[in-house]
């Protein structure tokens, strides 16, 4: 039996975008038990909710705010028994998922022909070719269109097909969720703006249910949605804003019949769950990378010249992304209407699957980055050697750009030094 | 067409892989076939790249390093140019030969060509790279020819693997040898998917697995011989020359079917032909105008595999049918000289006024009758053809190894004398 470590430790919805990976190591050694995943302590028991039969490794990952120091590092230093379970199996592949030392740590205690993904031989951290041509693309993250399930899924062979990540979207009758707010507030509505969009949407689910997710951190802005909401639909909702641990977020999305949400954790949940997302993407958020996985999900994005932006950074723009989520036109947009135009700086999207995975396709107003994003998207899909229908042209002045002369200098990836055809 | 003679040829070796020995086994045909021949041997430069990537730095400043690397070597690569002079430059797949020096050779009329030695749906770079050079050999037909044509390069050119017969050839093996490396049915490469699939399904037949990337798989791992670690091509021809059977399945990294359907004929079958040792070959669409069905057996799924290996086992005479026709249509047909010869003469169609290098003073005219006997000895010895230019002959005295004769060195004299006082043709 062939053994694969995924090493995750990233945060909760990163967990829930390493799907297609698992999936596909699973079905390539025949036994989710043959796939280990490493994750922080935190996120463990949605790690074994998510992936049943996956061996799961907890690790202190993450920071421990407001924890002793010494306590802390003996927390971390507790790890080493996880590790020494880990160097004693023999595994064919280690993918590392993360840019970041933590992973590139734990990769450096296998040998440098095993790993995948970003990697550690003799202390210099390197990373496969896939990740080294979507580093060059992220220069220009508006021409991009890669989700970041699929850029980990292509780090294994043969991933499975992205259609069958994940359950169709179908609504549950389970009524309407929100997820509060993602990590960044930036690339979240105020409560102002979302109201009006929540109030469409509980009508548009039947009126039945409205729950509120989130974070403890985000119940204040739930209450302060609640104020903004009309009686009927405020008596209808269930706050559980810092309720719920993460396998109970899953429970509480379980049968909805769609989520309203940022970029978040809970909205990769939902997609994972077969629940059907509307996404709000703004600012620094870019749905064409971490958009909902699978086919049939809805998402608003702001395509003003601006967006994506940078999350480390302050916006200069006064929040020009936000305009186009206030204007009364949403709404009619969001119930169904096909007679308004959407507002200017505002694409509609639904998510599909063509070789590469996870699409975002436009269906309401103009996408200026459309076209850049196709040609791209046959670039990639040729070079890990996918069969696009139709075979498109592809254009060369991207192919020179996104070339580097040590991808034609070096023998691809996988092939052994002294070569094997 | 004749093919040209007497051209000076520079070899262009990758730093490392499977195309290395593809391209010493070129410049060897090109010798033989009469040119001056010189290599660039970028293996040399493989221990300093390797050193870049202990530096331990940030992954982006070592990524940065590596392609600053490469085109230091790919300016040596135009350093040699400029002092050989070639009438063409051959690089291998994986050459370290960048755009911004392959525009450079253009500019200067030098010709360059690409073997492209690789699968194009897999290695898909070449769309950034063919338009840059002269001639673009490859493995496979169409749609390659029609892409390449497609992206501007309109010199594409079929040109299939081959062997080498000096290198692969039938071997009296000694007993120990035979233990060593034999087996009744024997596969040598790597341990692709595809062929981790069909091999578990080969669990009744006496099957030795030689080659790497073999670990992890229980049901295999009594098969795999020599620890499954790497062999060399000496080994490899023993191998060939000990099985009685040599499985010959084309890799695939997919592990859906063991069996894969595929184009592109890869070099094993040339080698294993040249031989003279019997394989069973799984069918590409491009092997019949290679081998006909009486010079390899083939297979086309597990079950024709399974049901063609028990009755080649049971009959050692047809294997030897078989092997002897593979090895004679090999050698008249599929050697690294007839594919260079079919280079060459591409070329002089397709490159107006190629070689444009005028041709110098032969090296035997005006020398005295007794020197003329052994310079012309000389030149039988570095397999240069007897009308070879002086300036040619000198270059091949000079790139010698060791010590010089004094013909050589006097050859040496004579040349630097005429470039201080004599007039040079």
């Amino acid at each position: 039996m062939r053994r694969f470590l995924v090493l995750q430790l990233a945060r909760f919805g990163d967990l829930v975008q390493t799907r297609r990976l698992v999936k596909t190591l699973t079905y390539a050694a025949g036994a989710a038990d043959a796939v280990h995943l490493v994750v922080d302590h935190s996120l463990v028991g949605l790690a074994r909710w998510l992936y049943p039969g996956v061996a799961v490794h907890g690790l202190a990952a993450h920071g421990a705010p407001g924890r002793e120091r010494q306590a802390a590092e003996q927390a971390v230093l507790a790890g080493r028994d996880v590790l020494a379970d880990l160097a004693a199996l023999d595994f064919a592949v280690v993918y590392c998922l993360n840019f970041s030392p933590l992973g590139m740590a734990i990769a450096a205690m296998f040998p440098p022909e095993i790993q995948r993904g970003y990697r550690m031989t003799a202390g210099q951290t390197d990373k496969d070719a896939l990740l080294r041509l979507v580093f060059r693309l992220a220069r220009d993250r508006r021409g991009a269109g890669l989700n970041l399930a699929d850029i980990w899924a292509h780090l294994a062979e043969a991933p499975v097909s992205a259609d069958t990540v994940n359950p169709p979207a179908a609504p549950g009758g389970g009524g309407l969720g929100l997820a509060l707010a993602g990590r960044v507030a930036r690339r979240s509505l105020p409560p102002e703006v979302l109201a009006p969009l929540v109030r469409t949407l509980f009508r548009a689910t039947g009126g039945k249910r409205l729950v509120l997710v989130g974070t403890a951190d985000q119940a204040p802005a739930a209450r302060a949605l609640l104020r903004r909401l009309d009686p009927d639909v405020a008596r209808a909702c269930r706050d559980l804003t810092g309720k719920t641990s993460l396998v109970g977020l899953a429970d509480a999305l379980t049968g909805l019949d769609a989520l309203l949400t940022p970029d978040t954790g809970a909205m990769h949940l939902a997609a994972a769950l077969g629940v059907p997302v509307v996404g709000l993407f703004l600012s620094s958020a870019w749905c064409h990378e971490t958009g909902p996985y699978g086919p049939g999900h809805r998402i608003w994005q702001a395509v003003t010249d601006c967006a994506p932006c940078l999350e480390a950074a302050a916006c200069p723009q006064g929040l020009a992304c936000l305009a186009p989520f206030a204007d009364p036109v949403l709404p009619r947009l969001l119930a169904g209407s096909t007679k308004v135009a959407p507002p200017a700086g505002l694409v509609g999207y639904v998510t599909g699957c063509d070789a590469l995975g996870t699409v975002c396709r436009p269906v309401v107003g103009q996408d200026p980055t459309l076209a850049g994003r196709t040609a791209l998207r046959a670039v990639v899909a040729r070079r890990l050697g996918l069969t696009v229908p139709g075979e498109p042209a592809l254009e060369p002045g991207l192919v020179q750009g996104l070339t580097v002369e040590s991808d034609w200098m070096l023998p691809p990836p996988g092939r052994a030094a002294d070569g094997e055809w | 067409m004749d093919t040209p003679r007497g051209l000076r040829i520079l070899v262009v070796l990758p730093l490392y892989g499977g195309s290395l020995p593809v391209g010493r086994s070129c410049a060897a045909a090109l010798a033989e076939l009469g040119q001056v021949v010189e290599v660039f041997e970028a293996p040399e430069f493989f221990g300093a790249f390797t050193a870049l990537k202990t530096l331990r730095v940030t992954s982006d400043r070592l990524e940065y390093l590596e392609n600053s690397f490469l085109q230091v070597v790919s300016q040596a690569v135009a350093a040699k140019v400029e002092t050989f002079a070639p009438d063409l430059v051959l690089a291998l797949a994986q050459a370290p030969l960048s755009r911004q020096v392959l525009k450079r050779l253009r500019r200067d009329g030098v010709a360059t060509a690409m073997w492209f030695v690789e699968d194009f749906r897999l290695f898909t770079y070449w769309e950034a790279f063919a338009p840059y050079y002269d001639l673009f050999a490859v493995i496979q037909q169409e749609p390659l020819l029609e892409k390449l044509a497609a992206i501007g390069q309109p010199n594409g050119v079929y040109l299939p693997m081959a062997a080498d017969p000096m290198v692969h050839r039938p071997l009296e093996l000694t007993p120990v040898e035979v233990k060593r490396y034999g087996a009744p049915v024997s596969f040598m490469g790597a341990g692709y998917p595809n062929r981790r699939l069909a091999f578990r399904e080969l669990a009744d037949f006496d099957l030795g697995i030689f080659g790497s990337d073999w670990d992890g798989d229980a049901v295999l791992a009594p098969r795999v011989r020599l620890s499954g670690r790497r062999v060399t091509t000496e080994e490899t021809v023993r191998i060939f020359n000990a099985a009685q059977v040599n499985l010959n399945l084309h890799s695939s990294v997919s592990a859906e079917a063991p069996v894969v359907p595929g184009d592109f004929v890869n070099p094993r079958t040339f080698e294993l032909a040249m031989c003279g040792a019997f394989q069973l070959v799984d069918r590409r669409t491009l092997l019949p105008e290679l081998f006909a069905d009486e010079e390899l057996a083939k297979f086309s799924s597990l079950p024709e595999l399974r049901e063609r290996l028990a009755y080649f086992l049971a009959h050692p005479e047809a294997r030897a049918a078989f092997a002897q026709k593979a090895r004679a249509r090999a050698l008249a047909e599929h050697t690294y000289t007839r594919r260079m010869e079919t280079l060459l003469r591409f070329a002089a169609e397709r490159l107006p006024g190629w070689p444009s290098r005028p041709r110098g003073e032969a090296a035997l005219a005006g020398l005295p009758e007794n020197l003329a006997g052994e310079v012309g000895q000389l030149l039988e010895r570095l397999s240069l053809p007897a009308d070879v230019a002086f300036d040619d002959l000198i270059w091949a005295v000079r790139a010698r190894q060791g010590e010089l004769t004094p013909l050589e060195t006097s050859l040496l004299f004579l040349d630097e004398w005429r470039k201080q006082y004599g007039p040079r043709a």
